[in-house]
């Protein structure tokens, strides 16, 4: 207990005596978890919204017009018997037309002028989430659409998936230029404290000679490496909570024309901790380098 | 021995009596400061063996290394005070790391200074005191662990003669609690008026032993 005091007290003291070298350093552990915040933000709430569509996902079988009552039933018998059909709707043909009069009425008039209804009957097929693999639903697709009495088959799970190829790739994009920022704070971090340990070198000197165990002249430097990078983490977590805030009201209303806005929100508690935890590990490993160098 | 073939130290044999006061003299580079180097385990010699209170310095742990010296008191010429810190802190600044409650080390931090004539000066910092005052804080730094060894590098070096009488009185009486003192320096005269055992070294070998 009390070397932790100790290490704490020493660590704040020499922060305070070069403050200025070590705002440098708070803030550039601060740039790279922002840097690695901004791309989990994205993260999360793309998981988010792509679970959600992942789950309301299905696939639309279009019906030809000539298609006999036998003929239905074997799709229909086929998609009863598959583990990954959750439930099966049918639309009829004057259902989808009322469909789409509802949901498009700009373009209702120009459909009411035609002289038949140009929509084919259809089934909805939602997928349950949790049993439905790509592969196996690529599978059935192609099975449907060789059946009989269908004329087309639409999946919209391969959009999800080429969706979350992108997701995937920012994802990386992140952790790999948050890596590299990463990389640069720890090297801030471990000059900063050796500069402080430079300028105190008499005394860890004399400490030495005295017979200061090794655990007491490091541990205030690992402190002073774990205190920046605290307040980094505070200050790029305070940045993004702040741009997140600022970025929802000057595009809420165009986003929630594309998502629903429940869906979108900031980093869980458990991942905005874990940021400033990482802060808080640059910094201490900058810490630990400065720290090698007293034998 | 240093590299290329250099001998700081050569065939150098000698007993010091726990609780005497010796004085190791001889010219600039006669490895007065490495001997006492070797002492304090900053240096370890290439051959031969340095015992202290039994134990082989060379092989001695890290740990073991930090527990030995916790046992020694060490002065040096240029004082090697803290700037930043007041008397008090550099007097207490391992006791203080060692985790001594603050009572505990509050008082005895007061008692090493009353004993050097400091005990008013415990919240000035050593750029306010003169340079035999500036000893005397190292001096109590020294003793405040009370250590069984006093190792005293040219400690009046940087002081006229009446101030290095007064710090070699405090020597005599830190040696007239039983604690063994080995002083370096090279003022002969101050030699001549302490009147002690004498070892004079020269070129790295022991020239006369006392």
């Amino acid at each position: 207990m009390h070397w932790i005091r100790y290490s704490f007290t020493e660590a704040w003291r020499s922060l305070w005596r070069q403050r200025n070298s070590a705002v440098l350093s708070v803030l550039t552990i601060g740039a790279a978890i922002l840097v690695l915040g901004g791309f989990l933000l994205i993260g999360v709430n793309l998981d988010r919204a792509m679970a959600r569509w992942s789950a309301a996902a299905e696939f639309s079988i279009y019906l030809r017009d000539d298609i006999t009552p036998d003929e239905r039933s074997a799709i229909n018998r086929a998609l009863t018997e598959h583990p990954s059909v959750a439930s099966r709707v049918y639309v009829s043909r004057e259902a989808a037309l009322t469909r789409f009069t509802r949901d498009f009425p700009d373009l209702a008039a120009g459909v009411a002028g035609l002289l038949q209804n140009p929509l084919p009957a259809s089934i909805e097929v939602r997928l349950n989430p949790q049993r439905s693999d790509a592969d196996v639903v690529d599978r059935l697709a192609r099975q449907v659409q060789a059946s009989p009495g269908v004329s087309d088959v639409r999946f919209d799970r391969r959009w999800l998936e080429r969706l979350a190829r992108i997701a995937w790739a920012i994802q990386w994009a992140g952790w790999g230029l948050g890596g590299v920022l990463i990389i640069a704070a720890v090297l801030t971090v471990a000059t900063v404290v050796r500069l402080g340990l430079h300028a105190r070198r008499d005394e860890v000197e004399i400490m030495q000679l005295m017979g200061a165990p090794l655990g007491l002249l490091r541990g205030p430097l690992v402190v002073e490496g774990l205190i920046q990078g605290g307040l980094g983490g505070v200050l790029a977590l305070g940045a993004l909570l702040a741009g997140f805030a600022a970025g929802l009201r000057q595009l809420g209303p165009e986003l929630s024309t594309i998502v629903d806005p429940s869906l979108v929100g900031f980093l869980p508690t458990a991942l905005s901790a874990a940021l400033v935890a990482g802060g808080m590990a640059v910094g201490g490993l900058g810490g630990l380098l400065a720290a090698r160098h007293v034998r | 021995m240093y590299g290329r073939g250099v001998y700081a130290l050569r065939d150098v044999s000698l007993r010091i009596e726990k609780g005497d006061f010796v004085f190791l003299t001889g010219p600039s580079g006669a490895g007065k400061s490495t001997l006492l180097r070797v002492l304090l385990r900053q240096e370890i010699p290439t051959g031969g063996q340095v015992t202290v209170g039994g134990r082989d310095l060379a092989r001695l742990s890290p740990r073991q290394v930090q527990h030995y010296r916790r046992g020694l008191g060490f002065v040096f010429q240029d004082f090697k005070l803290i700037p930043a810190r007041t008397v008090q802190e550099n007097v207490g600044v391992v006791s203080r790391a060692l985790g001594e409650t603050s009572v505990q080390q509050q008082r005895r931090i007061y008692q090493v200074l009353k004993w050097v004539g400091l005990q008013h000066r415990m919240n000035a910092y050593p750029v306010e005191l003169s340079g035999g005052e500036q000893q005397r804080v190292a001096i109590a730094r020294a003793l405040v662990h009370e250590p069984s060894l006093i190792l005293a590098d040219e400690p009046t070096g940087n002081l006229d003669p009446d101030l290095s009488l007064e710090i070699m009185n405090l020597f005599r009486d830190i040696n007239s609690r039983g604690t063994t003192v080995l002083v370096a320096t090279h003022d002969r005269e101050l030699i001549r008026r302490v009147g002690r055992r004498t070892i004079a070294l020269d070129h790295g070998r022991v020239a006369e032993a006392g």
